[in-house]
């Protein structure tokens, strides 16, 4: 019979091809399937698109262009399963439940802010997935003390301290603060009145602001009436810019004007102007002047994106926590466990420096103080890690 | 507190205040005339923002030139945002309650569409440029040379908004339908053409509070929303389709929100705005400047 024999023939070809394709199906091994959710519409995106996502897909393309990621020996390719969170916490929960629970990806890379970070830390705990989350500020995800978690940024801790030795070696005398209300901004001003206590620097004002502000001049107008030597901002990008703006609009000149998140980006020195943005100080780790591998990824990152180029704080972190992952899985392999307990008990070496880890806080970075000098974000304070001086009075806006 | 202060404070609170108004203003005409409740205008808004951005930076325009050209772009917009969906709409709904509830749904949709356009062609990043950020001394006080322009102008499109609808014959048509539909359409007033052109209007004057946001504040897809619901709460206290009651009702939000933040601490602003809505809605339920 014709069809009898066609599909013999069908069967024959296919059992050919099969064979044919076996060898090159077992010389390529499954790729590593590597999760996560990010903000990508919504209030986070702003954050989560200079510090984080960028850093993810470089990441995947370059060990991807070396043959894959080592695991122990085996090159294995990369394949980001990612979606957008809409900047929700809810949605964030739920994508890496299914990332982790059904859809067993075998790494994942946390999501951006310490709101996400707190909400999802305890899942990934629970299913014992290992997470170096670049993105998240807080003392009470430290207290929690969950095995799996690890935090690259400093904590607020040692972050204000860092400030606040700043402005006493600097003969500050009053600060007046503005915070954010939510979990970064209430810790940040918590800690930086603790590091205030006996550093005979006197808080002569203090408020907080809701997220998503439009108008801060009107606290900013008071704030000048008592004309401190220092104002510190635990704030966010929109916030930051907003701050900045708005004093220089109403002629606040403080010898020393520091704001938190955002101070960093490379936006902030483009809608301020570099002589606008001039000694601005900030929240600011590492630049291309800290380390070779430094520079290497600096310039990676700029040509990659078309000449974006990474803040000089949390995108840093975020690398760092990459080459951290990287080394663990060529280390190790992909046993979770093992890679948890690589990333605990190792001094690792990465391009802000050694990252080494108590508990979940990484120890080994100090608390840094950056500043905008010549149009580059300076790290400034402390001396031992300073690629640049302290410019001691901001020039007036 | 000084003189000097006080008007100050109270001018940064006229200046927020005349954005509000502006913003207001175009939602207004849109829920006034036609009970379009379109819950993505400050969607437009962004949309108007993000045109000046690009033109500002990418292709070096100066952002005053895009104030007019946001307001015929978005305008066109709004021709054919009217003309593909609620046109439609208006032809297969039986009654206006169920117009109205249909064309929250739709506005949803554009909200959601919106944004996740301009988060496609953009990205999420924040965006911004530098301009007129020089500050100016006035009366003793200090503003920022984008704040006292975005006020200005504001306030002359807010004008030109009022004029038109009461010293027009297009104004009286536009006034006639509020007052009664029926009543207009029997005297000879045509819907079908007044109605496009006032969506349409509606999204333009949000396209130039969208021009000049970006001039002063810093912009991304997600900044419309709050926008949305603050012009809701600004036509609230000025009475549904009154223009003036929209202007007067915005500046008093503006001046309440910046007293407020002032005072007590800029965390209670939307506690503050919410209470003064809340009182104008138990107390004069039809806004603050309708007729009994």
């Amino acid at each position: 019979m014709p069809n009898t024999r066609r599909r013999r023939l069908l069967q024959s070809a296919a059992a050919l091809g099969a064979a044919g394709a076996a060898p090159w199906v077992h010389a390529q091994p499954a790729p590593i399937r590597v999760g996560y959710a990010i903000a990508r519409t919504g209030p986070w995106t702003g954050g989560a698109q200079v510090s984080q996502e960028p850093n993810y897909l470089m990441w995947a393309e370059q060990q991807n262009a070396a043959g894959g990621l080592d695991v122990k020996g085996t090159r294995r390719r990369i394949e980001l399963v990612s979606s957008d969170d809409r900047s929700d916490v809810e949605t964030c929960v739920r994508t890496y439940e299914k990332l982790m629970g059904s859809d067993k990806v075998d790494l994942v890379l946390p999501p951006w802010g310490s709101n996400a970070n707190f909400a999802v830390a305890p899942l990934a705990n629970r299913m014992q997935y290992p997470f170096l989350a670049p993105t998240a500020l807080s003392r009470k995800l430290v207290e929690m003390k969950l095995p799996y978690f690890f935090l690259l940024l400093q904590q607020p801790a040692p972050m204000t301290t860092a400030v606040v030795e700043m402005l006493k070696a600097s003969g500050a005398k009053t600060v007046a603060v503005v915070y954010v209300d939510d979990l970064f901004g209430l810790e940040n001003y918590a800690a930086f009145k603790v590091a205030l206590q006996g550093s005979g620097i006197q808080m002569v004002e203090d408020k907080s602001y809701p997220g998503g502000v439009k108008d801060l001049s009107p606290v900013l107008r008071s704030m000048k009436d008592k004309n401190p030597d220092a104002f510190v901002g635990f704030t966010y990008p929109p916030d930051t810019i907003l701050a900045s703006r708005q004093s220089k609009e109403i002629g606040f000149n403080p010898k020393f004007f520091y704001a938190s998140v955002g101070t960093a980006f490379p936006l902030y020195r483009n809608v301020m102007t570099a002589q606008g943005a001039e000694g601005v100080l900030g929240m600011g780790s590492w630049n291309a002047k800290t380390s070779p591998a430094a520079k290497a990824y600096f310039d990676a990152h700029a040509k990659r994106f078309e000449g974006k180029e990474p803040d000089r704080w949390a995108s840093g972190h975020c690398w760092a926590g990459l080459e951290i992952l990287t080394s663990a899985v060529k280390q190790v392999g992909l046993d979770r466990k093992a890679i948890r307990d690589y990333i605990a008990g190792t001094t690792h070496k990465t391009i802000i420096g050694d990252v080494k880890f108590t508990g979940s806080e990484n120890t080994a970075t100090p608390g840094t103080v950056g500043q905008w000098q010549k149009g580059e974000f300076e790290v400034v304070w402390p001396p031992k890690v300073a690629t640049a001086a302290l410019m001691p009075a901001k020039p007036a806006w | 507190m000084s003189v000097t202060a006080w008007s100050e404070l109270l001018f940064s609170g006229l200046i927020t205040g005349a954005i509000y108004a502006l913003v207001a203003l175009g939602l207004n005409l849109q829920y006034g005339l036609m009970r379009i409740l379109n819950i993505a205008h400050g969607e437009f808004l962004m949309l108007g923002a993000y045109l000046t951005w690009f033109a500002a930076v990418q292709l070096g325009w100066s952002p005053l030139l895009m104030v007019p050209l946001a307001f015929v772009g978005l305008t066109a917009l709004g021709l054919a945002i009217h003309w593909l969906c609620f046109r439609r709409l208006t032809a297969t709904s039986p009654n206006l309650d169920v117009f109205e509830a249909r064309g929250l749904m739709v506005a949803f949709g554009l909200m959601f569409l919106i944004q996740n356009l301009v988060s496609w062609i953009w990205g999420g990043d924040l965006r911004g440029y530098d301009f007129l950020t020089e500050p100016v001394k006035v009366a003793g006080g200090q503003f920022a040379g984008n704040k006292l322009l975005i006020f200005a102008l504001s306030l002359l499109f807010c004008g030109a908004m009022i004029a038109l609808m009461r010293m027009t014959l297009l104004g009286k048509g536009v006034r006639a339908l509020m007052q009664s539909p029926l009543g207009a359409q029997l005297v000879g007033i045509n819907v079908r053409r007044l109605h496009p052109l006032m969506f349409g209007i509606g999204l333009g004057l949000s396209g130039i509070a969208g021009a000049l946001l970006s001039m002063a504040y810093t912009i991304s897809p997600s900044v419309g929303e709050p926008y949305t619901i603050t012009a809701l709460i600004v036509i609230t206290l000025g009475g549904f389709g009154s223009m003036g009651g929209a202007l007067a009702g915005g500046l008093m939000l503006g001046i309440v929100e910046a007293l407020g933040m002032h005072f007590t601490n800029p965390s209670l602003k939307a506690l503050l705005s919410y209470c003064v809505f809340i009182a104008v809605l138990l107390l004069r339920p039809r806004g603050l400047f309708a007729r009994a």
